[in-house]
């Protein structure tokens, strides 16, 4: 019988997800997440044990969090993000193209190793004031930037938080991910770089003045030389790490805290903006989807959702990639790529587990992490970017950054599952 | 003849240099370059209304740097255009504003009683994805239809 209570959870949680994705009155995520999780613990859907044990075992996570954002704080303090955008400058020589080129390379180290938002929150800043210093046009840059925050957040595992909410539901190592999707991913950066360079073949093709390239004032050369080893020895203890399987946030934290002391040695350590660049409300956001969906989930919602996706499938394994990474790249868009990887976790865990199912995490990770591209919602490190430049005085219209979006990403999309299903 | 200059973030000596070839030096010049931060105001209005706004993530990083840039970019802009002015024998002031560059042109022109704009045919449309005949940019557009006085369409590199 489909009694009110369950009519009830539910409203709760398409309430919330709408909240979230309007946010009417200036309301945050954060506080429409948690609003809806406190109704969730209060009906009952989630009994306040089981909310406690599910948050203590999300421990990973948040330390992941907590620690890939100091360290991009602390990367950024120290000049990393200045140094690598002045050497793609004096790489490319005074040609607009080359130093296209050059920041698609860098948003890509940079996503890899240190997350799709310090591309989108750091390093894009970064690369206006140098675009504009070198009096070289801005907005394709900039399309560059958050383009490849998204594009190469499924190059590694930590290249997006939302890798790891997969990663630590169902297992995982490093060769698996790489299985899946490295091929994806290489397919869709080049096109990417390939699209947007004919795109604005116009605009990059402006030469620069070598000469006009500003000189970067380190805070400390010391402590930048020391950042740039801790980042690298981050680097491998992350490869390390997901291939053995180790926890993240243990690599994260450390990280953090050996840059933490070295700023402080070094006495580079601003703290109040340091306190600034952690986003401690996304805390708040996550905690209170963790509950809801976790409610959703006992009300055996996503358990019926798991069964109309397999129906949908049919027999065809590539439907099933396709409707997956297609279907969750659309909800990442609608709501938010944080909840819709929840829901799809969910979702997945409540199918029998086969090689199909694999492919189907991998194509779920593959949508939530490509599809915010797609429009201006949607993606965490999106909202921040654009954020940033409507700060910045830039308006990007969600048409024109919808034009963009429709160019590419279906393509890679569909291109995209061809790759994962070959797996199979 | 008092003539306002539009000197964008590049090409302002070529259209010193090829006013002078039309006009001869006659012109007395305003050259104008503009800081475009007019989008901020959206953007006020914007965080203002309820979609996006995001108040954990005050002000934007490198903020300083970035207004550093803008600064130094513009004033290297209007140092060529006013060489530029000096070798064809023009005289010529300079200004170097922030806003809306559609905006501040059109009401510069206006205040200073000017009886020519020149601008480049691509002004503004520099950054946006285009496909087919390169079009007219939006401050060009935007002088076109809001000038009180002659505009005079320059088509070129910018």
């Amino acid at each position: 019988m489909l009694n009110l209570h369950v009519i009830a959870g539910t409203l709760i949680f398409l309430v919330t997800l709408v909240v979230i994705m309007v946010r009417p009155s200036g309301v945050s995520e954060a506080v429409a997440a948690a609003g809806g999780a406190v109704l969730m613990l209060l009906g009952g859907y989630v009994r306040p044990g089981e909310a406690a044990s599910l948050l203590l075992t999300s421990w990973n996570i948040y330390g992941f969090f907590l620690g890939m954002m100091a360290i991009s704080a602390l990367a950024d303090q120290a000049g990393i993000f200045d140094m690598l955008a002045h050497w793609a400058g004096e790489w490319a020589r005074g040609s607009g193209v080359r130093l296209y080129l050059a920041v698609f390379v860098v948003g890509m180290v940079i996503t890899a190793f240190l997350s799709n938002d310090a591309t989108a929150l750091i390093l894009t800043p970064v690369v206006y004031a140098l675009v504009t210093r070198l009096r070289l046009p801005v907005m394709p840059f900039l399309f560059a930037c958050t383009f490849i925050a998204d594009t190469a957040s499924f190059v590694l595992p930590v290249s997006n938080p939302i890798n790891i909410l997969f990663l630590d539901a169902f297992g995982g190592g490093l060769s698996t991910f790489l299985r899946y999707l490295l091929l994806p991913s290489l397919f869709c950066i080049g096109l990417n770089i390939a699209v947007f360079v004919w795109l604005f073949r116009c605009d990059i093709r402006t030469r620069y003045t070598p000469s006009d390239l500003p000189e970067v004032e380190l805070p400390n050369r010391q402590f930048f030389n020391f950042t740039a080893a801790t980042l690298a020895l981050i680097a491998v203890a992350y490869l390390v790490g997901t291939a053995t399987q180790f926890p993240l946030s243990f690599v994260a934290l450390g990280g953090s805290g050996l840059l933490f002391a070295g700023a402080v040695r070094y006495r580079c350590l601003d703290t109040a903006k340091f306190g600034r660049e952690i986003s401690w409300s996304l805390f708040v956001f996550i905690t209170g989807l963790f509950i809801i969906v976790r409610a959703v989930e006992n009300l055996g919602l996503t358990a019926a959702f798991g069964r109309g996706l397999l129906q949908l499938a049919g027999d065809s394994p590539l439907q099933a990639v396709l409707i997956t990474a297609g279907g969750t790249a659309l909800g990442a868009n609608l709501i938010n790529n944080v909840p819709m990887a929840l829901v799809m976790i969910s979702v997945l865990g409540t199918i029998h587990a086969n090689s199909l199912n694999r492919a189907l995490i991998y194509a779920s990770i593959f949508g939530a992490d490509l599809g915010p591209n797609l429009t201006t919602v949607g993606s965490l490190a999106t909202m921040l970017w654009l954020f940033i430049l409507r700060r910045k005085g830039l308006e990007v219209s969600t048409q024109e950054y919808f034009k963009l979006g429709v160019t590419v990403v279906p393509v890679m999309i569909v291109i995209g599952s061809l790759l994962i299903w070959l797996n199979l | 003849m008092r003539v306002i200059c539009a000197i964008g973030q590049r090409g302002g000596s070529e259209l010193v240099n090829r006013l002078a070839w039309i006009v001869g030096d006659k012109a007395e010049c305003l050259l104008l370059h503009v800081i475009d931060t007019g989008p901020r105001h959206d953007l006020e209005d914007y965080l203002r209304g309820s979609l996006h706004r995001r108040p954990d993530h005050g002000e934007p990083p490198h903020g300083a740097a970035i207004k550093a840039a803008e600064e130094t970019a513009g004033r290297a802009a209007i140092e060529e255009a006013m060489a530029a002015t000096q070798q064809a024998g023009l005289n010529a002031e300079s200004s170097v504003k922030e806003g809306k560059p559609e905006e501040i042109i059109v009401q510069v022109a206006k205040d200073v009683r000017a009886e020519l704009i020149v601008i480049w045919t691509g002004e503004g449309a520099a950054g946006h994805p285009h496909i087919g005949p390169a079009p007219l940019g939006h401050t060009a557009r935007f002088v076109i239809d809001h000038a009180s006085c002659d505009v005079l369409l320059l088509r070129g590199p910018v």
